[in-house]
């Protein structure tokens, strides 16, 4: 009986000293780099059966071909721990049954395939995409995503050839936070800024990109 | 060795120099003018060092820049001004530093008072400067930049980086604003967002 009190007031004083979560558990730090880069390309081939069965040209899932090994990695990881809520919940089902290696993975085996391209022809209506747009304190996308959008370092992920649905719905879930497992708010605060007319002239513009 | 013999082997040094290399009466001129600019400077140095208690930044605390969203005073909901001032009246901002942009965005600040940044970076190098007045700091990962000033003008101010640190450098910049006094409210005790 004295143990369960004790417990239960351990409890307590942990629940409120928790304070609100932070908007994903991982953290780049050397060690969980390393591990994301040291992933087994060979056993994630095994695995992305799986994911190949909704990630495919048939549907509006996002292609998966080329993306950086640790976006995908840290995606995973928020789906299991529930920092991302896929509104379907099936991704949040899929990572829970997966391993931090499995994870690293099959990140490892989709980093190495080509990557997705668009058919080019692409033309930036908002100004934003290299110059962003000081008055409203937003960067160019270019700056982060890179200047073909290839995505950057540390896990900037990779908009080139993206299917421009999944891009227009990921900057709405930012703009109105149903998505929000970025660090800082940083994709939410420069989502907010932007117009519906502008997100879908910008997820048409980075579908287009080779 | 004891210093008669040093003093010795440096006297047959400079002898040497003197005899046996051709240097011109007008290059030794300007190696003593040379030399006696070194000794100006470094004693300056020393002196000012000494005297005024001119030192480099001491303020070394170290922090992990990869996990400062996972807890502790960098943590998602315990950015921006604190709702509780220092003992002394100072009021405490905390600011982190990422590519592109000071978190959060946009603060409010009282003039003439005394305010504390505390500031760490998540990535990579950064600078925080407020162009017209005295607030101007590197921020170095892995390091707590922590600076303390006063606003004496109120107004719309630009937080800007100045470290080159990426494509984005241009662009990275936050709002602060300086308000009166009277007009400034202390942010409400409740977890705040951005």
């Amino acid at each position: 009986m004295m143990k369960f009190i004790l417990l239960a007031c351990l409890g307590m004083t942990l629940t409120a000293n928790a304070g609100a979560e932070p908007s994903s558990q991982v953290a780049w730090t050397p060690q969980n780099l390393d591990f994301v880069k040291k992933g087994h390309a060979d056993h994630g081939q095994e695995l992305m059966g799986t994911c190949a069965g909704c990630h495919n040209e048939t549907n509006a899932n996002p292609n998966l071909e080329g993306q950086l090994p640790t976006y995908l990695y840290k995606q995973l990881q928020d789906y299991k721990s529930g920092s991302r809520k896929d509104p379907t919940t099936a991704m949040n089902g899929m990572a829970s049954t997966l391993s931090d290696q499995d994870m690293a993975d099959v990140a490892a085996w989709y980093g190495r395939q080509k990557p997705m391209r668009g058919k080019g022809g692409e033309e930036d209506l908002t100004g934003i995409v290299y110059r962003g747009d000081g008055k409203r304190m937003e960067p160019a996308c270019s700056s982060c995503h890179g200047n073909s959008g290839q995505g950057e370092k540390v896990d900037t992920p990779r908009l080139a050839g993206q299917k421009a649905a999944y891009l227009e719905n990921t900057l709405l879930a930012y703009k109105n936070g149903s998505r929000a497992n970025d660090i800082y708010r940083r994709m939410r605060l420069i989502a907010a800024k932007l117009s519906a007319e502008e997100i879908k002239q910008l997820a048409e513009f980075y579908a287009k990109q080779d | 060795m004891n210093s008669n013999s040093l003093m010795s082997t440096i006297s047959s040094w400079i002898n040497r120099f003197e005899t046996e290399l051709q240097v011109d009466k007008l290059e030794r001129k300007w190696l003593r003018v040379a030399l006696g600019m070194v000794v100006l400077f470094v004693g300056s140095i020393l002196l000012t060092a000494i005297v005024s208690g001119v030192h480099p930044p001491s303020h070394v605390e170290t922090i992990d820049s990869a996990s400062l969203h996972l807890g502790g005073e960098f943590a998602e909901d315990k950015l921006g001004v604190q709702a509780e001032a220092l003992a002394d009246g100072t009021l405490l901002v905390k600011l982190v530093a990422g590519r592109y942009g000071f978190y959060p965005r946009e603060i409010e600040i009282p003039a003439g008072r005394k305010i504390k940044f505390r500031i760490a970076s998540m990535d990579v190098l950064h600078g925080a400067h407020i162009p017209m007045t005295n607030m101007s700091t590197m921020i170095v990962p892995g390091y707590v930049a922590e600076v303390t000033t006063v606003f004496p003008k109120p107004g719309e101010y630009p937080m800007l980086c100045n470290e080159y640190c990426g494509m984005g450098h241009d662009h990275m910049w936050s709002k602060v604003t300086v308000t009166t006094p009277e007009d400034w409210r202390a942010p409400a005790e409740e977890i705040r967002h951005e």
